[in-house]
Formats: structure tokens, sequence, C-alpha cells
């Protein structure tokens, strides 16, 4: 096996980076781990270690076999090995170049792109992939899994992706939204080139299968695991449909859901999981040609409209829009929408801080700044959505390049 | 407080201790404290009070009670009667307890017992606009300082209310009177069912009964801090335009004629250049690393002068000072060794460099409306360093000196963050050791965040404004 020195090169500094802030930060990552930004009810550090309530079971085992004596060190080479991990995922992803040129659809500027070092750099010194490492919330093994799952697709190995996407949705609920799109990924990846591909349809039923397969197996895994119940799924799925616990946190639930009435509260449950639900069918149809983009707007929309959000989801989307550089040239808001993110991300603990600790202000103050925080994720999904459809526009309509235009 | 003993003080708080257990009408326990120092003592204790103590040095409290309600510190170092009753408000980092007590307070002082009260050392205060205004700044000075400004700082960080009660002036009130003030505050805290949160927690006092609410204040910290932010978003597109060509000539030559466009808008037309509606693709890394280098460069001066022997502290200082005078040149005529920066990469360093320093002060603002203001005050001419107004990028590229890079170059040089120090110690006759010694302390002890702000922001944000300004650039 080839090791690019490049990408060694970044692995390293990366890891380098990563261990320097636990060794000589300790209490940062206690700091981290503590923030309503980095974790949340079911993704915390620490409520990993007390018990496991609302986490999948099967990471209890994981995190039991590790020795106390040493268990920070331990978990912190492991969350850095899972940063590198996923790197390593993008950088296939990337490479694969199936965000430039898809069976269908080809991009009149696939020659800007940044190779797959440059994109796994951009993920692993992103301030809040670094931020989500130290604080070791559980949420990273998610975006493992999923970008392994997008990986896999675009390297031709269906099943593989699908499995790896069963465990991120048994993991967290929010990746079985990606079914439709990898199962489009993986088809077109495996047939690009060829002429006659076979029909869709029992592609997608073998697929769709095996993904329940794999999702019943890590189930009845976990039903052994816990001794023989099945309370663990109220605990673990009923967490994020039912919203129990409304801990704050960079979401847009929770402000909603402690001032309703009891008597609404599973009418609006329905209608948040349908909004998020909602955009899959018609991203898919829309966006048939490119079907890791719609990945990458379904993580974005997550990110933004899920229940329990924190930053790792962010990283997890602002590690995919690298590998669309080429149409960067084509969004219009990019500086605003960073100073926004910017701005968010200072005010946001500033006012939390305001709210809990000084009691001046109280958690209008801080529902607003994350109100802000996902207006700015909205608009570079909006944004980018826009630059993909133009970019596609383009093809059929080349005079209008360099021309300003607006979607009416 | 001042560091003199507080004799009269603490014979007062001894006897109230005594005068209060007979009264059985007290809901909440009285916890009476005496410290050796009134800096490090009571932060101690609220420390240990709090669980916050360093573990293995420190050991905890034996005896606590439930979460603290209010603190009022009796300060009585003279030996003769006194005239007025000084309250001290300000607590650590510039945050301030809930007017209402405070409000109390003077309610009862000058209310009930007749004790004029005064505030921020103004001793006599006629209600003029000029003593107001001096009270105000002041209190901004204070604030903005964030130290500790008595012994009741420490405990606002908790969500404490406290306040400093000191006797001073020479006049006729005596113990029993500050006793019967103590009492009646304490008589006031006792029938609180809830924390005070109803009335302001910011808020400017000019006169013991009058204050200036945030709703009032606040715009001004936050149009300076946006002026940084407008600032760089000017930069950012101004930075996107290419060099404008020219379009016609009185030169006989045959120049290479530009493309030119028609544009109509509004059912006018207008004839421009194509190359001034394109936008030009922005090489971002080299800015954006810079601008982060700098900015961890400011560790250095913080861990420096945090961790400096006392002993150190005034020669380490004057060669800081000295060596900052050169920095910005230094660091120029590397960059232009190492790799020179285009027109646009300086306009987007610059830019990178404000729009940080906008978010932080707008972000400081909500926390310590004084520091906001006077940082961004003294920084305000960075948005004015290198060529900011001039329409196109071409006049950039123009280096060496011009009188206008001189005057900027000398006006940042006397606005720095050590001069300014400087000049703050000569104007109001404090040794700078003793101010660095005090903020020093102040991070150890207090945590104290009025350095971190000067190195890691404002200083990182100059030296960018210095290295702009430089013709070595």
């Amino acid at each position: 096996m080839v090791i690019d020195r490049r990408k060694a090169t970044l692995f390293g500094a990366a890891a380098a980076l990563r261990i320097f802030l636990f060794v000589v930060f300790p209490s940062l990552s206690r700091l981290l781990a503590g923030r309503v930004e980095v974790s949340t009810p079911v993704t915390s550090f620490k409520r990993q270690r007390i018990s496991n309530l609302d986490q999948a079971p099967l990471l209890l085992p994981l995190f039991s076999l590790i020795p106390a004596t040493a268990f920070s060190a331990i978990t912190s080479i492991l969350y850095i090995l899972l940063d590198l991990f996923c790197a390593e995922a993008l950088a296939q992803i990337a490479e694969s170049g199936e965000s430039r040129e898809t069976r269908l659809y080809k991009s009149p500027r696939h020659e800007l792109r940044w190779d797959g070092t440059a994109v796994g750099a951009a993920y692993l010194f992103n301030p809040l992939t670094i931020a989500a490492c130290i604080g070791r919330p559980t949420s990273l093994f998610t975006n493992c899994a999923v970008l392994y799952a997008v990986a896999k697709a675009c390297e031709r190995r269906p099943l593989l992706a699908i499995l790896s996407l069963g465990l991120a949705s048994y993991l967290a609920l929010y990746p079985a939204l990606l079914l439709p799109p990898l199962i489009l990924l993986s088809y077109d990846a495996k047939y690009k080139g060829s002429s006659q591909p076979p029909s869709l349809i029992p592609f997608a039923a073998i697929h769709t299968s095996a993904f329940f397969g794999s999702i019943a197996c890590f189930l009845s895994e976990s039903f052994f695991l816990t001794g023989g119940s099945w309370e663990f799924i109220s605990s673990t799925y009923g967490v994020h449909l039912l919203l129990p616990d409304l801990t704050p946190n960079v979401g847009l639930w929770w402000y909603f859901f402690i001032e309703m009435f009891d008597s609404f509260r599973e009418f609006f449950l329905g209608v948040f999981w349908l909004h998020l639900g909602g955009y899959v069918g018609g991203l898919c149809i829309r966006l048939r040609g490119q079907p890791l983009f719609v990945i990458t707007t379904l993580l974005g929309l997550c990110a933004i409209f899920k229940p329990y959000p924190s930053i790792s989801d962010t990283a997890l989307y602002l590690a995919l829009l690298p590998c669309y550089r080429h149409i960067f040239p084509l969004m219009r808001y990019t500086f605003f929408t960073m100073a926004t993110l910017l701005y968010a991300s200072l005010l946001g603990p500033a006012f939390y801080y305001l709210w809990i600790y000084a009691g001046s202000g109280n958690a209008n103050f801080f529902y607003a700044i994350t109100l802000v925080w996902s207006l700015g994720l909205s608009v570079i999904v909006s944004d980018s959505l826009f630059a993909v459809l133009r970019d596609e526009w383009e093809v059929e309509r080349p005079e209008m390049k360099g021309k300003d235009v607006r979607q009416i | 407080m001042d560091g003199e003993l507080n004799q009269s003080g603490c014979a007062l708080v001894l006897t109230l201790a005594r005068y209060f257990k007979r009264w059985s009408l007290w809901s909440k326990d009285i916890i009476i404290l005496i410290t050796s120092d009134s800096k490090a003592g009571p932060q101690a204790w609220v420390d240990a009070y709090h669980n916050e103590h360093a573990v293995p040095a420190v050991e905890p409290l034996p005896t606590k009670s439930g979460a603290l309600q209010g603190v009022v510190v009796v300060d009585n170092a003279l030996n003769h009667r006194f005239e007025s009753l000084h309250i001290v408000y300000d607590g650590i980092n510039g945050q301030l307890p809930n007017l209402d007590l405070f409000n109390t307070a003077t309610a009862i002082a000058s209310g009930q017992m007749g004790i004029s009260v005064v505030l921020q050392r103004m001793w006599k205060h006629r209600d003029s606009y000029q003593e107001r205004l001096q009270t105000m700044l002041r209190g901004m000075v204070s604030q903005g300082l964030g130290h500790a400004s008595g012994p009741h700082s420490s405990f606002i960080p908790y969500h404490v209310d406290a306040i400093t009660l000191q006797a001073v002036g020479d006049g006729w009130q005596d113990e029993m009177a500050m006793g019967r003030c103590v009492e009646s505050t304490f008589r006031s805290l006792n029938n609180l069912l809830e924390k005070f949160h109803q009335s302001f927690f910011f808020y400017l006092l000019m006169q013991a009964n009058r204050f200036v609410s945030i709703g009032t204040y606040l715009p001004s910290a936050m149009l300076v801090a946006v002026n940084f932010s407008i600032m760089a978003i000017a930069l950012w597109i101004r930075s996107g335009r290419s060099t404008a060509p020219k379009l016609g000539s009185t030169n006989g030559k045959n120049e290479k004629k530009a493309e030119v466009e028609i544009i109509e808008q509004d059912g006018m037309l207008a004839v421009a250049p194509k190359q001034s509606l394109v936008i030009v693709e922005r090489e971002l890394f080299l800015p954006i690393a810079l601008v982060i280098a700098f900015h961890f460069l400011g560790v250095i001066p913080l861990y420096l002068f945090n961790n400096a022997r006392r002993d150190a502290f005034s020669w380490t200082f004057t060669i800081f000072t000295q060596a900052n005078v050169l920095l910005p040149s230094l660091l120029a005529a590397l960059l232009s060794y190492q790799s020179p920066l285009t027109a646009q990469q300086r306009l987007l360093l610059q830019c990178f460099s404000l729009l940080l320093l906008g978010m932080f002060l707008a972000t400081l603002a909500t926390l310590n409306f004084s520091l906001a203001f006077l940082i961004g005050l003294l920084a305000a001419p960075l948005s004015f360093a290198g060529q900011p107004f001039s329409t196109t990028s071409a006049e950039d590229s123009r280096s060496g000196w011009s009188a206008r890079k001189s005057l900027m170059t000398v006006l940042l040089q006397v606005l720095s963050p050590p001069a300014v120090v400087l000049a703050a110690c000569k104007a109001s006759g404090v040794n700078v050791e003793d101010v660095l010694v005090e903020a020093a302390f102040g991070w150890k002890a207090h945590g104290l965040w009025t350095q971190v702000v000067v190195w890691c922001i404002w200083w990182p944000a100059w030296i960018v404004g210095g290295v702009i300004c430089s013709p070595l650039l």
C-alpha cells in the first residue's frame, strides 16, 4: 500500500495537534465535554461513563472494555484515530471524483478541484472538528460510519456502504434519511460508464432489505447485550422521537418544546420530524444526477433541523462541502455566512455564560444566537444548492457563463 | 481596603454579630467573614464555599450554608467619626451587582439615616453635569480595568450581589450610624424571597440616584465594534476587484484598448471596462494563516506578564515596549522577503484582522461594556491603516514613503498597547510595575480577563495595522 507523503504529513500534523491539546490542556477536554454546543444528552461523553441511558447499547462494551485508570488517555487516542479515519474516508470520496462527474452528469467546471489531501486538511483543521474531537461526543462514531458509507458507495462497494449506513442509523436515528440517495449513489457509481445498466428497482430492493437486515442484526445484538430486554429501544430511539430531555443545545427544538402544552406535543413532534424527512424525496428527484450532493445537503439540513444537533454535525457537513470546490465561485454569500457563523460561535458561549452563570441574561439571548447560527448554516445550504442548480443549468445554456442570474 | 487596617469595621462587625444573635427574626443564615487581607482572602473563601478551590493545596470549608444571597462588606479604617459612606460596587471583569442592592443601601443611608453617599471616589458631588460625567467615566475606567475594587468584587462572578460600604471623610457620624445602616440593609436582605433579579445588572452610575441603562449606552460600543466589521466588508469587496485599466488616454502611442461593456439599468446606459465587472478569485490562505498566527503570538506577552518575577516587571516591560516599536517593521520586512504579499492579499489581511477585531469587541461589549468601548476607541485608527479608501487596488501596490503612511505609522505607534499603558500610568501617577503586578495577581487569583483582551485581541490587530502601514511591506 503506497502511503502518500503529503497525506502522511497531514495526518501526522493533525494527530500531533490533537495530542498536544489533550496533553497540555487536560482541563480543556472536560470543559468542552461540558459545553452544550459540543455534547448533547444523546452524545455526551460524561453520560457514557455514568450510565448508558440514552445512547446505543453497542457502544457500552466498547467503553467498558477500556480500563478505568487509562480511560482518558485511551479514549483520546481512540477519538484521534476516528478523526483520521473520517479524513481518510473524505479523501477517498474526493479522489473518486463523484462530486464532479457522475454517471448522469458532468459539471462544466470539473477541472476546478481540491485533491483528497486538501479536503482532508479542511476537515482535520476545522476548529469545529478539533473542538468535537477534544470534547469526545459519541456522535463522532456516527460521523465515521456515515463518511465510510459514502466512501464505499463511491468506490463501488454498495453492500459495505449499506452496512455502514445501517450502523450509523443504529447509533443515531437521522442517517436513515440518507438511504435513498446512498442507494442512488452506489447504483450510479457501480454502473458508471456502462451503457445498459440493470434496472434500478431490484438493486434498490436488495439494498433496502440489506439495510433493514443490518439494523435488525444490530438491534438483536443489543437485545442480547442488555440482558434480553427491548427496553433500550425506548430509551435510545424514544429520546430522538419523543424529546424527553430539553437540555439547551444549538438546535431549534428545545425552546419550542419547553413552552409547548402537552396536548400539542405529539402533533408538533410529528411536524418537526416530517419537516426533516420531507427534503429527502424532493432532493433525490430533482438532483437525480448528483446523489452525492443530495447526501451533502441532507447532512446540512440534518445539522440544522435534527432534535439534538451539535457542532460535530456541522463539522460533518462542512467536511463534505469542499468536495464541491468547483461550484464555490457560483456561491453568492460566502463572506456573509462565514462571518455569521464566526459571530454566532463567539456570541453563543458569551450569552450562555450570561444566562447560566452571571444570571443577567435569559434563555432568549442564547436561543437568538442559536437561531443566527442556524440561519448561517441554512444560507450555506441554500446557496450551495443554488450554485449546483446553476451549474446544471449552464450545461444547457453555456452562453450564460459569467453572467448574473436570478432564480425565479 | 486600600491596605489599611479595618479596625473599626472589625469591631463593628463583631458587635453586630452579638446583636443579631439576640433577634429571632432572621430567615437566612448570616455568615461573618474576617480575612487578613482584602483581595485574596475573600476570593479564597468564596472559591472554597463553592468547591472551586485548588483541591490538594486548600482544604474544603468545614461549615457551609445554602446559596449566598447577598454580601455587604463593612470597611471603616478611620479612628474618628466619618462624614459619608463610599459605596464600591464594581466586580471582577466589569460585572456589577444588581442595582437593587445599591439602591437599598443608598435609600437607607441617605434616606433614612441622613448620611450622604459617594461613589467612585467623588468625595464632593454637587450634582452638576461635569461631576456626573466624571463619575460615569471613572466608573467606566474601573469597569474596563476589571480589577477587584474591593473585597466584594470576588463574590460577584458567583452571581452573589455584593457591595462595600466604606466610611470616608471627617464628620459627625459614628460607628452607631454605620451599624444601623448595616442592620437595615441586612433586614432588607432578610425579607428577600429570591435572588435579586428584578432590577438592572448593566448600568453606569452617575450619582447615587442617577444611572444610565444599557439600552442607552450599548449602541455606542456596538457602533465602535461595527465600524471594524463594516471596514472588513468594504475591504472584502474591494479585494475582489481587479485593477482598472485605462480606457483612453491623450498619449499618442497606440495602447491596447481595454474591452468595454454597455450596462443598462433603470433606463440609463453606462460604459464600463469589462475587467472591472468581473470578480477576481481571492487567494485566502496566506492572509488567514497570518491573522491566526498573529493572534496566537499574543500568548507570548500574556504568559510573560502573568508569570514574570515581581522585580523583573519594570525592565521586562521597558524592553518589550522598545521591541514593540520595531516589531511591525521587522515582521513586514520578513514577510516581503519570504513571501511578498500581493495587493489583494494585503487587503485581505487587513479585512480578516478587522473582522476578528470587530467580532471580539462586539461579543465583549455584552460582557464588559467599558473595556470594549475603550479598546474600540483606542483601536479605531486601525480601520484607516493602509489605503482603505482608494478606489482601485492599483494604488495599493505603491510601496515606499508617503506623507499619509508616515502619519499613520506615528499615530499607530502612539496608540500601541504598551504605549497606552505607559501613558495612562504617567497620567494617573501610578507605577507601571504596580499595574502589572495587579494584573498578574488578578489573573492568578480572580480570573481577570483584561490582559487576555489586550494581548490576544488588541495587540495582534495593532500588529497587523502596523505591518500594513509599514513601507517595508
